[in-house]
């Protein structure tokens, strides 16, 4: 029952993460509360199961990939709530006029482009294209047919005829995709 | 050390008698089933305590500058529907809650194709009709969208913890945020500590112990009368008085709508479930069979207590795997017409009273006629969910009895009947819609037992299958 109250975020620690992340500080607040609340056992970081124990996100199909964007470098198995808050500041919406550090659409397609690339090796294989199709449509479709699906879709990307996509080809891929609305999440307050 | 016992000695008999005259007053109005008023005086007293205190709040915090208006993020985007998922607060007597609880949904905007659910519609699109779309690379963009906003806001995980407040209601454990504001509040606090602990509490649970004392002494005399509608009608107006005298225990304020709609013997009731006050709520103003799982400790002296004046179904935990025999049992109850009417909860566990969630189909497969009713608690007086993996049954009995009180409203709803070539399924869907709308709670398809269990994995199989139907193959 008291142990909410131990885990209130100073101001100092407020500031420093609006700076650094540019959300307001009632934001700052809301994201902490969820934070806390996805944090059953009071570690003050989260792992992948607190992560997955969101129906919605275990019933999505690239749920998994989406829970370790999370977890990338050197973050080991746990995530802290500064780590949380940089990897949801890629989504706050892109304001005109404004200096937009982590959410420029640059910065979007760079955390898109993560979810391919599974071996940030800044290239997106084959392989790995087949991979997501498979999260992505499970048994329905056939291999034969994903692996022509994947190679069209190289195909129609590639321009230096490495068979890979870089991130050069998959910005100019989606060149005419609005990634500022459907990479943004708007907030209430 | 004899000047002390002398003056407790002394303390105790001129409290005594005012003592036990409070006592016989509350058990006489508990059975004649009237209230002369004192909890709604209370209860108003409290709601300008509380106006004042959010009041001292926001200026305490203006000067000190905290509250910084917030950034405007609003790009609009395009026309989508967007839906901010709030549910409307009913008005209790009259008193508007206009944005005093502030319910979980309100911390993005979310774009309804974004939510995922679980139960995609069968068959809501032929193969043929559907528009099929080459595979794009931007095809992921909409699950990222939804899985980052489903860990920013989900409609789920949160129905299972206690709901948030807006306003603080001057108690501890409901207070996230604040540290120190200002000394006339803490003086305020202070008092309703005071208050709450040592003069509300033991009262309450003395007026508690008389209560099951005299459930526990008349369902035992009733049991040994054989069955007959004298006993039926004793049974009534002694199950009416336990259970009025215990909500008096709680400082239950408790509104009922409809009274005409009140269900009848030889039908099925069904509510949303909050916690096991809830049956303490609905039994003030009417005699129920009650079902569900056999329970040591207190609440089974309850259970055998109950069992031995009226018919009630209670299961051993083997049995509850065994759905027909529930059925069969079911069933049995409601075709003798002399028989009460059979609470059920067909959420199957205890949600926070924001959000309906799935009803199990077991209750509405009977045949029977389904009396619906809504329930839903005022959280500024004290919050009444039971989250059991937290708090085991005292220790929630002990929180309630140190709230300030338990308001709630209880509409009756017009009976429903199960319509030709309806499922069960679709005629539970079609209650609980209805009871979401009267207490304004937002209708989940989830499943309530996602408390305790994983998600299947054929639901992110149906996703699978939707996301294919779109994709363009060779």
């Amino acid at each position: 029952m008291g142990n909410r109250s131990s885990l209130l975020l100073r101001e100092e620690e407020i500031s420093q993460l609006q700076q650094d992340t540019g959300f307001t500080s009632n934001q700052i607040e809301r994201l902490y509360s969820r934070f806390t609340s996805l944090d059953r056992g009071d570690y003050g970081s989260l792992s992948r199961e607190d992560f997955l124990r969101i129906p919605e996100i275990a019933i999505n199909p690239l749920g998994e990939r989406i829970v370790n964007s999370f977890f990338e470098g050197d973050t080991g198995d746990r995530v802290n709530f500064r780590q949380f808050l940089s990897v949801l500041a890629h989504f706050r919406p892109v304001k005109k006029n404004k200096e937009n550090k982590n959410n420029s659409r640059e910065q979007k397609l760079q955390f898109a482009f993560k979810m391919y690339d599974l071996d940030n090796d800044n290239m997106i294989t084959r392989e790995e294209l087949l991979a997501i199709l498979h999260m992505m449509v499970g048994a329905n479709i056939g291999e034969e047919q994903l692996s022509s699906i994947a190679e069209r879709t190289i195909l129609e990307a590639d321009e230096d005829g490495d068979q890979k996509i870089s991130f050069e080809e998959f910005c100019k891929a989606l060149q005419r995709t609005d990634v500022e609305q459907k990479m943004s999440i708007r907030f209430l307050s | 050390m004899a000047l002390l016992t002398g003056t407790i000695a002394v303390l105790g008999s001129i409290f005594f008698t005012p003592f036990l005259m409070l006592l016989l007053c509350i058990i006489f109005l508990a059975s004649i089933g009237k209230s002369i008023g004192v909890r709604r005086l209370y209860i108003k007293l409290l709601l300008m305590i509380f106006e004042y205190g959010r009041a001292n709040i926001e200026t305490a915090q203006k000067n000190a500058g905290l509250a910084l208006p917030a950034e405007s993020e609003d790009e609009s985007h395009g026309s989508s529907n967007k839906t901010a998922v709030t549910s409307q607060q009913p008005q209790i007597n009259g008193m508007k809650k206009t944005d005093v609880v502030l319910t979980n949904g309100n911390t993005i905007s979310r774009d309804d194709k974004h939510i995922l659910v679980p139960d995609l519609k069968n068959g809501s699109d032929d193969e043929a009709t559907v528009d099929k779309d080459d595979f794009d690379l931007s095809n992921c963009f909409d699950y990222i969208k939804a899985g980052m906003e489903a860990i920013i806001e989900d409609q789920v995980t949160s129905r299972f913890e206690a709901e948030e407040l807006k306003n603080w209601n001057l108690m501890t454990r409901t207070n996230r945020r604040y540290e120190f504001i200002s000394w006339r509040l803490t003086v305020i606090w202070m008092c309703g500590f005071i208050i709450r602990y040592c003069f509300l509490f033991p009262l309450r649970v003395v007026i508690c112990f008389f209560g099951i004392c005299w459930l526990v002494a008349s369902t035992g005399l009733l049991g040994t009368i054989p069955d007959c509608l004298v006993k039926r009608h004793l049974n009534y107006w002694c199950y009416m008085v336990a259970f009025r005298v215990m909500a008096r225990a709680l400082s239950g304020t408790i509104y009922i709508r409809n009274k005409h709609f009140r269900p009848k013997c030889g039908g099925v009731c069904v509510a949303n479930h909050t916690s096991p006050v809830d049956v303490l709520i609905l039994s003030t103003d009417n005699c129920y069979s009650l079902i569900g799982q056999r329970h040591g400790g207190f609440l089974g002296v309850l259970q055998r207590a109950l069992a031995r004046a009226s018919p009630h179904i209670w299961f051993e935990r083997s049995e509850v795997k065994d759905r027909h025999a529930v059925a069969r049992k079911l069933k049995e109850h409601v075709s003798n017409p002399s028989n009460p009417p059979i609470l059920i909860f067909p959420e199957g566990t205890c949600i926070n009273n924001t959000s309906v969630m799935q009803f199990k189909k077991g209750s509405f497969e009977v045949g029977s006629v389904i009396y619906p009713v809504a329930i839903k608690y005022d959280p500024r007086f004290g919050d009444a969910f039971w989250n059991s993996s937290r708090y085991s049954m005292m220790q929630y009995l002990y929180m309630m009895m140190t709230s300030w009180a338990i308001v709630c409203e209880v509409w009756y709803l017009p009976p429903m009947h199960q319509k030709e070539g309806e499922s069960a399924i679709d005629f539970a869907n079609r209650v609980k819609g209805v009871i979401a709308k009267q207490g304004g709670l937002v209708d989940l398809v989830w499943d309530g037992q996602l408390k305790r269990v994983k998600p299947k994995k054929e639901w992110m199989e149906r996703q699978q299958e939707e996301f294919s139907k779109r994709l363009k193959v060779e």
